[in-house]
């Protein structure tokens, strides 16, 4: 029996305030934004039509360094008073944006204009998004006048992180290795590197021109080895014989030996590509698992 | 670019394969002593110069015969005797003429002659007699012998060596370590 006189008091209680425009809160917003919005108040007027809105921006001043006092909720209780005597308001709301590259901040103060005191307080620091500014004032007087909209709050997910299984990644550690594969040290560059895509790049490239310069060689001993054969083969001079075969067999062993420094860097080269290529697979990019926030480790007191 | 890339990729691969092939090393010229050994032929070794030849039928064939001794050799030779016999089914002996070897010493001239059996053996014989020039040392040109060809085909002309001699100055025989065909084409 007790539960539905309870139940019966809220449900006339819901109904008196809600029908009954008399009895909708009142708020006197004081906005105090670095840059000009000019959408806001419009945007409270019409998202809140539970409550009624004021709007005098001339007291930002008094609430802005709240915290440098010993009982911030209490610092301008006369202020208050007087603010809701004159506005006949219910409370002030005092809404402060400041903005900083790619990030703002938001401070939400609620003072009862009957005690005068601070009753609620919101300080939040965000990467701005879409709107940002007007989704984030209306969630913070939504949640003073007890109504958020969903759709603000998936708006402000929309700069949380995706979950892992929806994040579409541009870079990937294939790539890096596919990268590399065409061109030393590309993979590496295209992962963010600054030292390896050049290291890589300079080592393949000399061992290339060493393969180069030795298949040259080698060509060159080969045609005079052939040219020196042909004069040997061409001459009954037994002089001539021995001098041309001298020359040959030295072209010959000139040729193998450029042949094999050839096919050695040739090896050297395949191998440091394929070696590139995974090294642009292992430093690839990828999602971190794991955030680390940077902090100065400050050794204890130890002096007494 | 990537055209380009392509490329260099296909060029390093074709050096690489390119880079592979060793040429064959072939020293086979009959006057080489070194040759000669590597084919188990040792010095001194009666050969013919060119190898191998491919003629027409209206050429003319030139075979030189050579004596030749190892580098080091200190043996000299004062007489020889060759014995040739040439396939005279396709070739018929035209002339024979002194190798430089022989001819070219200035104060000696060797005695040269030859005996022909008038089927397809000819015996040349040469030796020196000179009281200052008496013997020879080294690889040298005994002869020219020139052939005109009567048909086409492929055969050899080739030393008898059990038949051929060399003889150093005291009249003593030079052993001859082995010999070498040359191979004639006539087409």
């Amino acid at each position: 029996m007790q539960k539905f006189k309870k139940y019966f008091l809220f449900i006339f209680l819901g109904i008196l305030y809600g029908n009954n425009m008399n009895l909708r809160p009142t708020f006197l917003v004081l906005n105090h934004f670095d840059r000009k919005l000019s959408t806001a108040d419009a945007a409270l007027k019409e998202n809140f039509t539970n409550s009624i809105f004021e709007f005098d921006s001339t007291f930002y001043l008094l609430f802005d360094n709240i915290d440098e006092y010993e009982n911030p909720a209490s610092s301008y209780m006369n202020t208050i008073k007087d603010l809701g005597e004159k506005h006949k308001v219910n409370f002030v709301l005092f809404n402060q944006i400041k903005h900083d590259d790619d990030r703002f901040m938001l401070e939400g103060q609620m003072f009862n204009t009957r005690s005068g005191g601070l009753i609620y307080r919101r300080k939040i620091d965000l990467t701005n998004y879409l709107n940002g500014q007007i989704n984030e004032l209306n969630l913070w007087v939504g949640n003073v006048t007890g109504n958020i909209e969903k759709e603000w709050q998936k708006n402000r997910e929309s700069i949380l992180f995706k979950n892992p299984e929806n994040i579409v990644q541009e870079k990937t550690p294939l790539g890096a290795a596919m990268r590399s594969l065409i061109f030393p040290g590309w993979g590496q560059a295209y992962s963010g590197k600054k030292v390896s895509p050049r290291v890589w790049a300079g080592t393949e490239s000399a061992l290339s021109l060493a393969v180069l310069f030795n298949f040259l060689k080698y060509e060159e001993a080969t045609k005079n080895y052939l040219a020196n054969l042909k004069l040997y083969n061409e001459t009954d001079d037994e002089k001539e014989v021995e001098r041309f075969r001298n020359q040959a067999e030295s072209d010959w062993d000139e040729h193998k030996m450029f042949s094999e420094l050839a096919i050695a860097f040739a090896g050297a080269t395949g191998t440091g590509w394929v070696a590139n290529s995974i090294h642009a697979w292992i430093v690839g990019p990828r999602s971190f698992k794991n955030l680390y926030q940077k902090w100065d480790p400050q050794l204890p007191d130890t002096t007494g | 670019m990537k055209f380009q890339r392509g490329h260099v990729i296909i060029l390093l691969i074709w050096l690489v394969i390119e880079s592979c092939t060793l040429q064959k090393k072939d020293f086979d010229n009959p006057v080489d002593f070194i040759a000669n050994e590597e084919k188990g032929i040792g010095a001194p070794t009666l050969v013919f110069y060119p190898k191998t030849q491919s003629k027409t039928i209206a050429d003319s064939i030139l075979v030189g015969a050579f004596i030749v001794f190892k580098e080091d050799s200190m043996e000299s030779f004062s007489g020889i005797h060759l014995q040739i016999e040439f396939p005279n089914s396709f070739l018929e002996l035209d002339t024979i003429t002194p190798g430089l070897f022989i001819t070219d010493t200035l104060k000696s001239t060797p005695l040269f002659t030859y005996t022909f059996d008038g089927t397809n053996t000819v015996d040349i014989f040469a030796y020196f007699l000179d009281t200052l020039k008496t013997d020879l040392l080294g690889t040298g040109h005994i002869a020219d012998l020139v052939f005109n060809p009567i048909g086409t085909g492929s055969d050899s002309i080739r030393y008898n060596l059990s038949v051929c001699e060399m003889i150093d100055q005291d009249d003593a025989i030079i052993e001859l370590k082995g010999d070498r065909g040359a191979e004639v084409i006539i087409q």
